[in-house]
């Protein structure tokens, strides 16, 4: 059957909003009697607190409270609950929140902070991974044994291990004894931020009656209620969380950040709902960024180009608290070379503490690391055996219904083809082809493609519901926990109401404050899950309203509900589109001519929970992690400018197995949002830190995040659509999968062009002159001499 | 240097706006050092968030007449308002025709941020990688600099004193920037270095003229974003009026330069990298405009 609005190019459903500017976000909310909070931060990356001196600071007029951390002894964390709302008895990074000064205005409580007097005994500090792992390295959380942790994790009390996890199938030892190659490489990503426009901030009102309402800007509404009540000891329905517009969240704003703070500072300064906004350097140092990775990788290889094995050991550079990064760095531990159909593999994945800024789930949530390391291993074992490297991929990628997974499972025939993507972005870079000769006689062109996929990193209970209300006038109201910061589900969402109601989109009301006391009950917005788990849910929902209909109907037209059909706002009676009812005269019930009334006001539900996933064996790793798997490629030309180390991408392709694009004008701005957020991390952007461990670059001048003239000068989205059977219409998730292969699809095209290996990002242009001056020092003199050769040079661009 | 404030106010300030040049000369005079100059407002608003300045008053110089304004002499030179945006400059054609550095530093320029950038708050500023500095260094800018108690003209090679640091006094305020004609048949070129950051590691702007007759030769090389502040290579102009294979001159006037601009390690790029960025693209720019037509 032709869909109406399924496939159809839709621009998202709240683009007047944001394009007009009434869209409303936290950071725009005044509540009446709103004070403001501001954080006092740890200048030590290291240290007790011996001593809080708040007098003086009590003293600028307008301030009402100022708290420190013993006022508040809770710890709080999603899968390890290493958090605390203000730093208890010992600061574990630069920026760590001491304490936090509520007042009537910003501006007091800006000039308060700086008057809090705090004593600290430094203690002494541990920055890099490693050496947090030595046995005499300090412990940065002593009390590890003692916090709580969901059920997947292994923390090692009395260590800086959050989390351990190992991925084991076949014997790579003897995998490696099979090869007629094998490799082993040393790999590094840097901590980065989300760079989300809208920073982190929350208005909270603790009441007298003991009930809780929130303000956020969060991803997911009921994960922040949930976690929130779990932390502080409050029943969950005491807790309401609104979600106005988010600026973006990437991830960063999954889970839980600083709503139990603001919450507690409400209750003390007497019940008044309080604000807290970060600026973006308390963005940068004292909120959540993306871990850095340490990965080692061996690879062995059959002279063919057969994987036959592959050894990973990923150390995750957690911060100060791993809260969230015990799951990042499991899923890269489980999702270790997963695209690929091999024997024998094993991988040790370890969340390390250290002092620095603590670290969050980041789009891609470890699967861009692991990518990283991986698809760089790859590419350098096909040029050591002299293997084409898309020819490589090919041969060793896993073939739906055919393959097992490095996980052990065995993949369904609808799981989606890594082969048709890898095909389709050689097809569109000529691979193989000539590159176009560059300008200039340092100037190198290079292609370059990398393979991988991604599906959910949940709890194999995470669950999802939906409510769908019909109005008096046959307008619908959906009613689901999607979280709505700019990626666009709701959009979706709307349309498959739509299509299955046959009633036109404006109709499809979808409210963009999303709240927990009016929307049905999701686990998360995260993990590329949305639109297959709500969406399914919606689907439930959708049967349950249709059949309701149709009940009613089938009274009034006196025949069976199966020959009915719901068309154009109204129920028709098959074949006979003459004999039909308006929905808006059957949704709140039926009535007849005397006045007899039948039905009653139409309320579909519906739910999803997945059947198939397992917990995965703590020996090794083995299980069903997730419910979909979204298989990508990417390919790109980029230009080298060997003499100052500068990348430019010229073009880019990726194409993804999604099954179904719901809207395909969403998934290409997905595709390209997803290239140029990559590229952005691949090439610029790193969080550094000086020897004290603080922050030198928390802004947005020092931190170089992609702008327009950085964007390729072409791009391409292809979507391949190979349906998976339970997922709605066949689709799968498209939300992180598109920016994981960028980097090293980048890094291998570099190589292509100047024969030098980049295993370190970000690819900027010191980093790839050290490289060419390690690897081929011959090129730049080489490059020096034609300088000095050449006497009619063309003008740079 | 901006690395981020944790603030998200100002501090408290009085912001004035006089109508006349006179008025904001009375009011230094009177206020002095409590006094601060915006026009752009560009550093000044991002200092004072980040409570690396105080001000009791904020003077708001945009709009004054006698402040504004291009103007260009026939084989004079060109007199540029302070308080010109970055974006008339960029715009202008006389400077795209004439003063072609100036221009091409310009163009790498945030697009957004121009409209509000004023030339007299790039200059002032001083910090190592301020965009305008290298070419109007070599293009030999003067700067005319007011107060009530006259008027003086200082070279901006001398102006510039350190990092943050200028000649200028409490009640004055540069009034404008003055280039002269540039020498006959010269040509001109800004190259930047963007590492991983919006400043410039290795900003070059270079100048030449009569390429090829060493007797009249001018060659000129100025620096930015490498060492604390902007340099101009005054060496280089003798060395280039030598009759020597070019090879070897651009050798030499290499070597000269690196001596001179000492070039630092910073966040943005480490000594060694700035180091063989001036060496290899020193030599590029000079070759460009030597060889050229």
């Amino acid at each position: 059957m032709a869909h109406r609005y399924i496939g159809k190019r839709l621009p998202q459903l709240d683009s007047f909003h944001k394009v007009t500017g009434i869209a409303t976000f936290t950071h725009d909310l005044e509540l009446p009697g709103m004070l403001y909070a501001k954080l006092v931060t740890s200048i030590y990356p290291h240290a007790k607190v011996s001593k809080v001196d708040a007098s003086e600071a009590l003293k600028v007029p307008g301030v009402v409270t100022i708290a420190t951390g013993r006022d508040f002894p809770y710890r709080l964390g999603i899968y390890v609950g290493d958090r605390d709302v203000l730093a208890m008895d010992k600061v574990n990074w630069v920026g760590h929140p001491v304490a936090a000064v509520v007042a009537e205005t910003l501006e007091a409580a800006e000039k308060a902070v700086d008057l809090v007097e705090v004593e600290y005994e430094p203690l002494e500090p541990v920055f890099d991974p490693l050496k947090a792992l030595e046995p005499d390295a300090p412990l940065i959380h002593p009390k590890l044994g003692e916090y709580r942790r969901a059920p997947a994790f292994t923390p090692v009390p009395g260590t800086n291990i959050a989390n351990r996890f190992v991925l084991k199938r076949g014997n790579v030892e003897k995998g490696f004894e099979e090869s007629n190659v094998v490799i082993e490489k040393e790999f590094k990503l840097p901590f980065v931020s989300h760079a989300y426009l809208e920073t982190q901030s929350t208005i909270a009102q603790y009441k007298m009656d003991g009930t809780v309402e929130v303000w956020t800007s969060a991803q997911s509404p009921f994960a922040v209620r949930y976690l929130m009540a779990l932390s502080l000891g409050i029943p969950v329905g005491n807790i309401t969380v609104n979600v106005p517009f988010v600026g973006g969240g990437f991830g960063g704003k999954a889970g839980l950040a600083w709503e139990p703070l603001t919450a507690l500072l409400s209750k003390k300064a007497g019940y008044r709902p309080v604000k807290l906004e970060l600026s973006r350097k308390e963005q940068f140092t004292s909120g959540a960024v993306r871990d850095g990775v340490y990965a080692k990788v061996k690879a062995g290889a059959k002279k063919d180009g057969r994987l036959m094995a592959l050894k990973g050991r990923l150390i995750f550079d957690a911060g100060g608290y791993g809260d969230y990064t015990v799951n990042v760095s499991r899923a890269a531990g489980y999702s270790f070379g997963e695209v690929y159909d091999l024997p024998n593999v094993y991988c040790e994945s370890l969340a390390v503490y250290t002092n620095k800024v603590p670290t969050t789930a980041m789009r891609g949530f470890g699967h861009p690391e692991a990518v990283w390391a991986v698809e760089r291993t790859v590419e350098m074992v096909s040029s050591e055996l002299g293997v084409d490297p898309l020819e490589i991929r090919l041969k060793n990628v896993v073939k739906p219904g055919v393959s097992v997974t490095v996980t052990g499972e065995k993949l369904r025939k609808d799981a989606g083809n890594p082969s048709d993507c890898l095909d389709a972005v050689a097809k569109a870079i000529n691979w193989g082809g000539p590159v176009r000769k560059p300008g200039e006689p340092w100037r190198y062109i290079g292609k370059g493609i990398s393979v991988f996929c991604k599906g959910p990193a949940q709890p194999p209970n995470a669950a999802s519901s939906a409510i769908i209300k019909l109005n008096e006038d046959g307008t619908v109201d959906l009613m689901v926990g999607t979280g709505n910061f700019g990626q666009g589900t709701v959009t979706s969402l709307t349309q498959i109401v739509a299509e299955e109601l046959g009633i036109p989109v404006e109709k499809v009301k979808f409210k963009f404050i999303r709240g927990t006391d009016s929307m049905a009950y999701t686990w998360q917005t995260v993990g590329s899950r949305g639109l297959y788990t709500d969406g399914n849910a919606v689907l439930e929902a959708l049967e349950d309203v249709k059949k309701q209909i149709k009940e009613v109907a089938s009274q009034v037209l006196r025949v069976k509900p199966e020959d009915l059909e719901i068309r154009d706002e109204k129920v028709y009676l098959k074949g006979r589109p003459w004999e039909s009812i308006p929905l808006s005269e059957l949704v709140m019930g039926y009535t007849y001519p005397n006045g007899n009334s039948i039905g009653g006001p139409i309320i579909g539900r519906g739910k999803y929970i997945s059947p198939l996933n397992t917990y995965l064996d703590p020996e090794t790793g083995q299980g069903i992690p997730t419910i979909f798997y979204t298989y990508g490629a990417t390919g790109c030309i980029v230009e080298v400018d060997a003499l100052t180390g500068k990348v430019r991408v010229l073009k880019a392709v990726q194409a993804f197995d999604l099954g179904k694009a719901i809207n395909p004008l969403m998934v290409e701005c997905q595709i390209d949002g997803g290239f140029i957020m990559g590229m952005s991390v691949a090439l610029f952007e790193e969080i550094t830190f000086d020897e004290r461990g603080w922050v030198q670059n928390p802004n947005f001048s020092a931190y170089w995040v992609a702008h327009a003239r950085d964007i390729p000068d072409e791009m391409m989205e292809i979507s391949i659509e190979n349906p998976q059977s339970d997922g709605p219409y066949g689709a799968r998730g498209i939300g992180e999968v598109v920016m994981l292969g960028v980097p090293p699809a980048i890094a291998n095209a570099v190589y292509h062009a100047i024969g030098v290996n980049i295993n370190n990002m970000p690819m900027h242009p010191e980093n790839i002159w050290k490289e060419i001056k390690k690897q081929k020092p011959e090129l730049l003199e080489e490059l020096k001499r034609k300088l000095m050769e050449i006497r009619e040079l063309k003008v740079e661009r | 240097m901006s690395f981020g404030a944790p603030y998200l106010t100002l501090p408290s300030f009085k912001y004035v706006k006089p109508k006349t040049l006179r008025e904001v000369l009375e009011f230094l005079a009177e206020h002095g050092e409590d006094a601060k100059i915006m026009a752009g407002g560009v550093a000044v608003i991002d200092f004072l968030k980040e409570r690396l300045t105080e001000a009791d008053y904020i003077v708001d110089i945009k709009g004054i007449e006698e402040l504004g304004g291009i103007k260009y002499e026939e084989n004079k030179g060109l007199t540029m308002g302070s308080t010109i945006t970055l974006y008339s400059l960029r715009e202008s054609r006389i400077i795209r025709e004439k003063y072609s550095a100036l221009h091409e530093a310009l163009k790498t320029l945030d697009p957004i941020l121009i409209h509000r950038a004023t030339i007299g708050g790039n200059i002032c500023e001083a910090f190592p990688w301020m965009d305008t500095v290298p070419p109007l260094l070599v293009f030999d800018a003067e700067l005319n600099i007011i107060s009530l108690k006259g008027k003086r003209k200082v070279k901006l090679k001398d102006f510039i004193k350190g990092t943050a640091e200028i000649d200028l006094n409490p009640d004055e305020i540069l009034e404008s920037i003055f280039v002269p004609e540039p020498p006959v048949n010269s040509k001109s070129k800004y190259v930047k270095v963007l590492a991983k950051s919006e400043f410039g590691v290795v900003n070059i702007a270079c100048l030449v003229s009569n390429p090829v007759d060493p007797s009249k030769r001018i060659v000129k090389l100025a620096y930015g974003a490498a060492s604390p502040t902007p340099t101009l290579v005054p060496q280089v102009e003798e060395i280039f009026r030598r009759e020597a294979p070019l090879n070897k001159l651009i050798e030499e006037a290499t070597s000269v330069v690196l001596e001179t601009v000492s070039p630092m390690t910073d966040i943005h790029a480490s000594e060694e990298y700035r180091r063989y960025l001036i060496d290899v693209l020193t030599r590029k720019i000079l070759f460009e405009l030597l060889t050229a037509d």
